[in-house]
C-alpha cells in the first residue's frame, strides 16, 4: 500500500463505517470492482459485495467514483477527419505504397 | 508485417513476390477497406496518441501495413478486428522508437486508498449524464491527460475495452493477451484514470456542500 495522496483532510469525521481504509473487506471490494461494475461477478459474490457496500460508505462513494470514471471513457468523443483530410491520407498511403496513380 | 519497422516516408518500394503475386483488384479492395475503416482507425488513433498529427501517421502506417498484408488477409477474424491489431501494433513500435523508455508497470496497491479521503474521492460530474458531464471543457481536458498520462499498454486495453466498446476477448486478441490479462490491466487503467480525474475533483463533503456546483466549477 503505497497510496500518497492525503486529500479530502477530515473526511473521517461522519462515517459511522469502522474499517480501516486500505484493510479487510474494502481491499477484498476494491479488486473486483471492475468485475462488478461490468457485471461478470457469480450472483454469490455480487450479493455478498453489495452487503458490505450497504455498510460501507467508503466502498459505496468508490464503487460510485470508478462507476463514472467507466462512463465518461464510454461516452468520450474523439474528432473526425474531414473529408479533405480522408483523401489526402489515401493519396499519401497510396503514393507511399506505389499502388496505384491519383484519381 | 512485423517486418514494416520503419517510417512511412522513408519505405522503400514493395517489390511483388513471385509466390503471391498483387491480385489485379487489390487497389479496388484497398480503397473500399479505407473507406469503410477510415474514420474507425482514426478515432482508435486519436485517442491512443491524443493529437493529431501522431494520429494521422498511425492512420497511414495502419493502412500501409493493412495494404500490404490484404492479399494474407484470410477472412478469419473481423476486418476491424485485423485493423486494429495492425494499428495497435505500429502504435508500440512508433511509441517505442520515440521514447525507448521501459514502459511503468501499474501495481494495484499504489491504489488502495490511505485514508477515508481517498477513498472519498468523487468524479464531479453532479448528476449530469456523462455526456452532459463532457460538455465541460476542463473535464474533457483532464479525462484525455489521465487517459494520456497511462502507459501505453494499460492505454490502449482501456481504449479498446471503454472507449472502442470491444469485448475483453477482443482486446485479447488484438493484443495477444488471454482474458484476464485484459480485465487485470483495464481494472488498474480504469483505477489510475479515476484517482487522477478525482484528485482535481471534490471530496463528496465539499461536493454536497457546494449547493450552486455547476459543471464549469470542475477543478475549483
Amino acid at each position: 500500500m503505497t497510496g500518497k495522496k492525503s486529500a479530502g483532510a477530515g473526511q473521517s469525521r461522519s462515517s459511522p463505517h469502522h474499517h480501516q481504509p486500505g484493510e479487510g473487506r474494502c481491499l477484498d471490494i476494491l479488486r473486483q470492482l471492475s468485475a462488478y461494475i461490468d457485471d461478470e461477478l457469480p450472483s454469490d459474490i455480487c450479493a455478498e459485495l453489495r452487503r458490505h457496500v450497504g455498510v460501507c460508505p467508503n466502498c459505496e462513494v468508490f464503487i460510485a467514483s470508478l462507476r463514472d470514471t467507466v462512463k465518461l471513457c464510454r461516452s468520450h468523443q474523439a474528432p473526425q477527419l474531414s473529408a479533405q483530410e480522408r483523401a489526402m491520407m489515401r493519396q499519401e498511403i497510396l503514393q507511399v505504397s506505389k499502388l496505384g496513380a491519383p484519381r | 508485417m512485423d517486418s514494416l519497422d520503419s517510417g512511412l516516408m522513408r519505405r522503400p518500394p514493395v517489390q511483388p513476390q513471385s509466390k503471391k503475386p498483387t491480385p489485379p483488384h487489390n487497389a479496388q479492395e484497398f480503397d473500399r477497406l479505407y473507406r469503410d475503416h477510415v474514420d474507425l482507425i482514426y478515432r482508435y488513433a486519436h485517442r491512443l496518441c491524443g493529437e493529431v498529427e501522431a494520429a494521422k501517421d498511425l492512420v497511414q502506417e495502419t493502412f500501409l501495413n493493412a495494404y500490404r498484408g490484404l492479399k494474407d488477409f484470410r477472412g478469419e477474424a473481423q476486418i476491424s478486428t485485423w485493423l486494429y491489431t495492425i494499428a495497435s501494433r505500429a502504435c508500440m513500435r512508433m511509441r517505442r522508437k520515440r521514447k525507448g523508455e521501459p514502459e511503468r508497470e501499474l501495481s494495484l496497491d499504489e491504489f488502495v486508498p490511505t485514508s477515508e479521503g481517498e477513498f472519498r474521492l468523487q468524479i464531479p460530474i453532479d448528476g449530469l449524464t456523462p455526456e452532459q458531464a463532457l460538455q465541460n471543457k476542463e473535464l474533457r481536458e483532464a479525462l484525455d491527460q489521465a487517459i494520456n498520462k497511462l502507459p501505453k499498454k494499460y492505454r490502449m486495453t482501456l481504449v479498446l475495452r471503454d472507449m472502442e466498446g470491444l469485448s475483453a476477448k477482443e482486446v485479447g486478441t488484438i493484443m495477444g493477451l488471454t482474458e484476464r490479462a485484459v480485465k487485470s490491466r483495464l481494472h488498474r487503467a480504469r483505477l489510475f484514470v479515476r484517482r487522477e480525474l478525482s484528485a482535481r475533483g471534490m471530496t463528496q463533503e465539499d461536493h454536497q456542500s457546494s449547493e450552486d456546483w455547476q459543471p464549469g466549477g470542475f477543478g475549483s
